[in-house]
């Protein structure tokens, strides 16, 4: 017996040795094939167990099985490192260079910005209003208290359509504000709307200015409304645009539509990074009562307030845009930015 | 929680339905999870005794009887023969039913003539009660039948009831227990809450010449309360009782045991009861009771016969010798009530909700106790229970009660005062309730309002705060708020009037409009466009390219290059690309979303809003390898994304059509279609005009029209299950003359009706070898499936082959092999 246990070894450290050589899988089922094949020198030393005598057989079987079991664990392991050595590229990849890109689209910026505005309105409790575009002066003037001599009716600043004398005169709308009128005189308040939207100017295209612009109005009636009401809900949306360290200035001024009126600046890192501390950003008032009469609101039992601004302003203010033409070519350079 | 309406009806009167108490129930807080109603065999029939029985006056074979159902007289026409005077029998009174015979509808008695004679009811044959004695004639009852009682309760069978499921919210353990039900259903109707008397008749010796307390941890254990019985005979319970437990659900064990429990859920109050003779005795020679922690490692077996090894967190009913109970969850095995127990100690005791529920954690032991210790019991209830326990157990096990008890408290139990302002409530519910309505309400629940300091006589009446007592079964009452929704749950939520969101009534119909345009918006971006925004103002000539003369023209412009409102986005679009290339730019896929203009009727004017797409320039960006890299846009980019946009955005039945003609804007083109609709159109820019624009390569419009979509889409989606069978796949190549369209195939494939077809695919579409000139070979991929059951290869076929033969009879389509 001592005999046949000193051959198991020898063999098995030759058959590791063989497999550990082989290069490719072909090169070691060659090597499986030389000792545990049918004709392999292993299954060999395993038939002579036969012969053994009856009580040095189960010693010797335990011990040849057991090398017979750690060969093929090897030759697994060793099959399963050619396989993976096979199913490398020849080549190494270059995880430096490009991949195939899929292009991501971009919503235009001033769509963003849009999207923020209504977004912060929305949470408290706006809902988002429209018109049209093309306006009479009633809309847009008459019922907003903007009289007739008014230079904002001037034909300098206001587009209007080519009509018959006969005709009321059509128009571009100057601003959102007549979206309030139409609002008003179809619900019964309290009102909270929000209306962004394209308006127009009759100015030459130039780096601040576009024949073509959007604004965003707000507009909020209820029993009560104060100017505190909206110097804090001013407060908010422009906090929740321009972060929470944004301050509001509010500066008395003047709109036909809105008594007492305000210019509201605004402070923050991005006016300072200008080089100045305040920065206009918008107009807003108390509802005039002219308004509320026009509408058919009783001034008496209902306020309001009204807001506006540029949503280009903001944009160009946000991402540091000097040139307002550059939001209408389209430049694929530019839109990719946002 | 589980109650009955009968055990409910001890306690309180009220006269709703069941349906109407769970309704009841369940809006004032307490949610009913089940509703099973039991019993109710033999509803409405009664003994009665035949009084007369004289020939019907027109109809031989039928009695006319004169019968008392122990309220009055009836008249009933009865068929049977074998009964006289005299004899007592059921008799189902009108609206009853009776019960169903197999195979036959239940049926309902009513009074009705028979023969021209009214019967008011029936008296009726075992079998017609289904019950198993086969008798010609009436069921005839024994002479001393009580007359006028439920045919039920004489047969000694359960009556109806019905039992409620109730959840039970954690703050309000009071509400696990008969009596808490009970005590909000009278809150709720206002009538009175029975608590059961618990006058008891004591004998010497008293309980303190018996038993000792010794609480050792007096914040876990705030009271422990213990009467001692003699002389009781433990055996089965009386039926009620066990009926009682049973239908909630409370498994019957003996006499003593079940009243423990009956007493828990009637009260709340968890009861245990020890074999008085098994408790050590100490050296003042009665047993002490000592309530104190485990020993680290103490080894207890509780009754279910589990040894459990606890930590000195546990809290422990000992004697002096050995621990007798885990407090407030389980007794012990060496204590608990047995066939031989003649004397009994009364456990009524309270204990630190955190602390029960930290032993039974550990323990993975929850009981009905230690269920209702954890969420908090009632310290002012500990002694009541144990009186009421006392006298349930001297009515069903005998035995004399020991004057007195033990009744151990060692902090003087402080009652809970809350102070409420009546503005408050009105503040915070939106009401404008009376102080007396708010004290009505809370007097309702038991909580009363303490006395009010005596005024002075002439001093001016100040509203002052209303201080409400607390009683100490409402341990969930901590601060004012609580009793507002008190108020709240007593008034009835439903009927606080809802007030719309102040401020916020911002109801315009564009608000869904400015989604959806923002929805498509999305899509398109997604799907790898960029979003343009184009001049509304645009030069008159390239507004003539797609509108003619249809044109909206300014009275003042500034320039001719700015003097019409855009009727279309296309020349807004070419415009930008334009811009693009000139800044070298050449592979630009864009869209807008945007408003046009157009006259319309009585000089009027027609605002639209509409989407519309560009490509140009190669199809991918730049890529350093692969045959196709270099591909440029062409028609089939644009067809893929605008099936995949208006699928996307949920428009369903979109047709293409092409134009057999170029226009002045397309080379070639096609008008798009929803249904009957027309809502854009799509092609390629003629290349003079390209050129124009200084664009180099093929140039691809589409436009839409948004608002005929967003009124026609239906962007609802409903999940369908996932196929649980496989699919198989045939394909066929048919050669088609080339104007045969695909959707002429797909037509046909439709029309075809072949079973199973689950979807066609389009894969190939190949002019040239074996292709005859002017055709065309078109494969398609065609899944079958059955959503009920595998396929097999053969009814595929079948089903293929049928539908091959159409495509080439209708298409004039020969298979390309």
């Amino acid at each position: 017996m001592a005999g046949f246990i000193d051959q198991i070894e020898p063999l098995k450290a030759a058959a590791l040795a063989e497999f550990a050589a082989a290069a490719d899988p072909a090169a070691l089922e060659q090597a499986r094939v030389n000792y545990l094949g049918s004709n392999g020198k292993f299954t060999a030393l395993l038939k002579g167990l036969g012969a053994l005598p009856k009580e040095e057989k189960p010693a010797a079987g335990k011990a040849v099985n057991l090398v017979k079991n750690e060969l093929e664990t090897a030759l697994a392991l060793r099959r399963g490192e050619l396989e993976l050595k096979a199913a490398l590229p020849t080549e190494p990849t270059d995880f430096t260079a490009p991949g195939r890109r899929r292009v991501m689209g971009k919503l235009h910026p001033l769509t963003q910005v849009t999207e923020d505005i209504v977004r912060s309105f929305r949470k408290i409790g706006f809902v988002v209003a429209d018109g049209p575009e093309v306006e009479d002066e009633y809309h847009c003037f008459d019922a907003l208290n903007t009289p007739a001599d008014h230079p904002a009716r001037d034909s300098q600043d206001t587009f209007y359509l080519g009509a018959a004398p006969s005709q009321a005169p059509r128009l571009l709308r100057t601003h959102t504000s007549s979206v309030q009128i139409r609002v008003m005189k179809s619900q019964p308040p309290p009102v909270r709307i929000i209306v962004p939207g394209r308006v127009y100017r009759r100015d030459n295209a130039d780096a601040t200015h576009n024949p073509t612009f959007h604004q965003v109005e707000g507009l909020y009636v209820d029993r009560g409304v104060t100017v505190g009401d909206l110097k804090g809900t001013v407060e908010f949306v422009f906090r929740e645009l321009m972060g929470p360290e944004t301050r509001i200035r509010f500066r008395p001024h003047y709109f036909s539509y809105t008594e007492p009126s305000f210019e509201i600046d605004f402070s923050s890192a991005l006016t300072r990074k200008m080089g100045k501390e305040w920065l206009e950003i918008a107009g807003c008032g108390m509802v005039h009562p002219q308004v509320f009469e026009n509408v058919g609101y009783d001034p008496e039992v209902w306020t309001g307030w009204a807001f506006g601004f540029g949503i280009e302003r903001i944009a160009m203010i946000r991402y540091g845009i000097t040139d307002i033409r550059l939001f209408y070519e389209n430049n694929l350079r530019f839109l990719r930015q946002f | 929680m589980k109650v009955t309406l009968n055990w409910l009806k001890q306690y309180v009167d009220f006269d709703w339905s069941p349906e109407e108490l769970a309704e009841r129930l369940t809006m004032i807080g307490i949610e009913v999870e089940g509703v099973v109603k039991t019993g109710g065999e033999f509803e409405g029939v009664v003994v009665a005794r035949v009084i007369t029985r004289d020939k019907h006056p027109n109809a031989d074979k039928l009695s006319l009887c004169r019968v008392d159902d122990g309220k009055g007289e009836r008249q009933i026409v009865c068929g049977a023969q074998n009964f006289k005077a005299g004899d007592k029998v059921p008799l189902v009174l009108p609206g009853a039913t009776l019960p169903a015979r197999a195979g036959q509808p239940p049926v309902t008695i009513k009074v009705g003539k028979i023969r021209g004679v009214e019967s008011q009811g029936m008296l009726c044959s075992p079998q017609e009660l289904g019950l198993p004695d086969q008798v010609d004639g009436l069921l005839i009852l024994p002479e001393d039948a009580p007359v006028g009682v439920p045919f039920a309760q004489y047969l000694g069978r359960a009556g109806s009831d019905v039992i409620y499921d109730l959840e039970i919210t954690p703050n309000r353990p009071d509400l696990n227990s008969l009596i808490g039900i009970a005590r909000e259903i009278s809150a709720i109707t206002g009538g009175e809450l029975r608590m059961p008397k618990a006058e008891l008749a004591e004998n010497q010796p008293a309980v303190t010449e018996l038993a000792a307390v010794r609480i050792e941890d007096a914040e876990l254990c705030p009271r422990y309360n213990a009467r001692v019985i003699k002389g009781v005979k433990i055996g089965p319970s009386p039926e009620w009782l066990r009926t009682s437990l049973e239908k909630v659900g409370v498994r019957s064990i003996s006499n003593v045991v079940d009243v423990t429990n009956y007493v828990m859920l009637e009260t709340g109050q968890p009861l245990h009861a020890f074999d008085y003779h098994l408790l050590a005795k100490g050296a003042t020679g009665v047993p002490t009771v000592v309530v104190r922690r485990a020993v680290e490692g103490e080894k207890f077996t509780t009754l279910d016969g589990q040894e459990r090894t606890l930590t000195s967190q546990a809290l422990l009913i000992a004697d002096e010798q050995h621990a007798i109970a885990l407090a407030g969850v389980m007794g012990g095995l060496n204590t608990e009530i047995n066939n031989t127990t003649v004397d009994v100690l009364l456990e009524s005791a309270c204990f630190k909700p955190q602390n029960i529920r930290a032993t039974s954690k550990k323990l993975g032991l929850r009981t009905d106790a230690s269920y209702r210790f954890e969420r908090g019991s009632d310290v002012g209830a500990c002694d009541y229970a144990s009186r009421r326990a006392a006298q349930l157990i001297l009515q069903t096990a005998g035995g004399s009660l020991c004057a007195g008890a033990v009744d151990a408290c060692p902090k003087a139990i402080e009652p809970k005062q809350i102070t409420l302002r009546h503005e408050k409530v009105n503040e915070l519910l939106g009401l404008s309730l009376t102080e007396a309505q708010v004290e009505g309400y809370l007097s309702q629940l038991g909580l009363k309002r303490a006395g009010r300091k005596p005024q002075p006589v002439g001093a001016e009446s100040v509203s002052e705060p209303m201080v409400i007592k607390v009683p100490s079964f409402r341990v969930d009452l901590k601060r004012e708020v609580d009793l507002i929704e008190e108020v709240a749950r007593l008034y009835g939520v439903d009927k606080i009037a809802a007030t719309p969101p102040r401020g916020a009534i911002g109801a315009n119909a564009y608000d869904r409009v400015h989604d959806e345009l923002a929805d498509a918006r999305r899509l398109l971006s997604g799907l790898g466009l960029f979003e343009a925004q184009g001049q509304t103002l645009i030069a008159e000539s390239a507004a003539k390219l797609v509108a003619g003369e249809n044109l909206v023209g300014l009275g003042n412009p500034l320039s001719s290059d700015m003097n019409v409102l855009r009727p279309s986005l296309l020349p807004g679009l070419l415009d930008s690309l334009r811009h693009n290339l000139s800044h070298k730019i050449y592979d630009v896929a864009l869209f807008e979303v945007g408003r046009v203009f157009a006259p319309g009727q009585n000089s009027g004017l027609n605002e639209e809003r509409r989407a519309a797409l560009a490509l140009t320039g190669q199809r991918q960006p730049l890529f350093w390898s692969g045959a196709d890299r270099d591909a440029k846009f062409d028609i089939y980019d644009l067809k893929g994304l605008l099936d995949e946009f208006l699928e996307q955005f949920g428009a369903r039945g979109i047709s293409f059509q092409r134009r057999a003609q170029s226009t002045g804007l397309f080379l070639e083109s096609a008008t798009i279609h929803l249904g009957k609709f027309q809502i854009g159109e799509v092609g390629q820019v003629l290349p003079p005009l390209a050129r124009q624009y200084d664009l180099r390569d093929a140039v691809f419009l589409a436009e839409l029209s948004l608002d005929v979509l967003l009124a026609r889409r239906n962007p609802a989606k409903t999940a369908k299950p996932l196929p649980a069978f496989p699919a198989i796949r045939r394909d066929v190549a048919l050669i088609l003359p080339e104007a045969t369209t695909h959707d002429q195939v797909v037509q046909s494939i439709k029309q075809a009706r072949v079973a199973f077809l689950e979807s066609v695919e389009l894969f190939d579409i190949f002019r040239g070898k074996n292709v005859p000139a002017g055709h065309k070979s078109m494969a398609y991929a065609l899944t079958y499936r059955n959503p009920e059951r595998t396929l097999v290869d053969a009814e595929v076929n079948a089903a293929h082959e049928k539908l091959v033969q159409e495509l080439t009879r209708k298409l004039q389509a020969t298979v390309r092999e």
